[in-house]
């Protein structure tokens, strides 16, 4: 059923009798918008722990943030995570073209990106973890890695659904649930940019002040 | 011709922009650069330093709701923006005032002129 044609300076109707057709695209689409903001609110509560256990107290004797973040070699996540952002947010362009060659250009694109984002996170993992920086070690070492841990499982995610959606262009082409779920997708890929620039400044910048 | 009809003529879908999208990228690069910058210069107070970067954060995250969330007020976005904006006072009570709180609880109870929080050593009221 088409959508009502609402012309300059007209109200919207607020209902209509009868009209038991949603625009389904917009509807996935604002629902998964609502849930990305209650999935912010995790992030909210990881971080309201992080600042609170980023104390001298919480330490214990342990490392402190200084001592663990930098700041100049997570630019190169920074730079990771954006430029994967920005690719996939360019396969969504070519799908607005009908480009499935260009759509699955920048799924590749971001895939190859957000890979290089979480080896370099585990292998900052991995160089902690030598210098007995685990998160055991001190309750500020555990907001630590669940802070940063979350938004690496986050990415994860993200790069199994980037695949699923490689395979489903493949295989379905442009039909209406295909596109929603790519407009979903869109949505949580650059949420993970948003989270990131927070992760970034509150803990690694703030982290070496 | 309705949305349901092709789904790639849907409003979401031509709201995509490389402009946007690249406008977006270097912005968020470019104000993370600075924030980097500022940071490992070391000439700023502590404190002047950290309500830097936090603006910078909050330009970069302003930049991207813009150009790649297409937050506007259009008919189409508006129930995204609303939705946002209802949220934002959620953020900071949970962040603000937890932080707050611990604030007050360690300068009140942990360690009592610890000089954690300059200026609490006049009698406390807030537990009054």
């Amino acid at each position: 059923m088409a959508i009502p044609v609402i012309k300059d300076g007209e109200m919207p109707p607020l209902w209509h009798y009868g009209h038991d057709d949603h625009d389904v695209i917009s509807t996935k689409t604002l629902g998964f918008w609502l849930y990305m903001l209650s999935d912010a609110l995790i992030f909210a509560g990881i971080f309201a722990a992080y600042a609170v256990l980023d104390h001298q107290m919480n330490f214990a004797d342990g490392p402190s943030e200084a001592q663990i973040v930098h700041p100049i070699a997570a630019f190169g996540q920074t730079f990771a995570v954006l430029a994967s952002v920005l690719a996939y947010s360019l396969a969504t362009v070519a799908m607005k073209h009908g480009n499935v060659r260009g759509v699955l250009l920048g799924i590749a694109a971001a895939i190859v990106l957000g890979a290089v984002f979480l080896a370099l996170e585990l292998s900052d993992f991995a160089a902690l973890f030598a210098m007995n920086a685990t998160p055991d070690r001190s309750g500020f070492l555990s907001a630590f890695y669940v802070l940063i841990a979350t938004h690496g499982l986050h990415m994860m995610f993200g790069i199994l659904w980037l695949l699923v959606m490689a395979a489903q262009v493949l295989r379905f082409g442009f039909t209406r649930d295909v596109v929603a779920q790519m407009l979903n997708l869109r949505l949580f890929w650059q949420f993970q940019a948003a989270v990131w620039v927070c992760v970034y400044v509150f803990v690694y910048l703030k982290g070496s002040i | 011709m309705g949305a349901d009809s092709n789904p790639l003529a849907h409003p979401e879908v031509q709201q995509a922009s490389v402009i946007g999208y690249v406008a977006g990228f270097v912005a968020s690069m470019a104000l993370l650069g600075v924030a980097l910058l500022i940071t490992e210069l070391h000439v700023l107070p502590p404190m002047v330093l950290l309500g830097g970067i936090s603006g910078l954060a909050l330009c970069a995250l302003l930049a991207q709701c813009v150009m790649f969330f297409g937050l506007n007020i259009s008919a189409h976005n508006i129930w995204k923006s609303v939705s946002l904006i209802l949220t934002i006072p959620l953020f900071i009570l949970t962040i603000g005032l937890t932080v707050w709180m611990f604030q007050q609880l360690d300068a009140l109870t942990m360690m009592p002129g610890s000089g954690v929080m300059p200026g609490m050593n006049s009698q406390p009221t807030l537990l009054q």
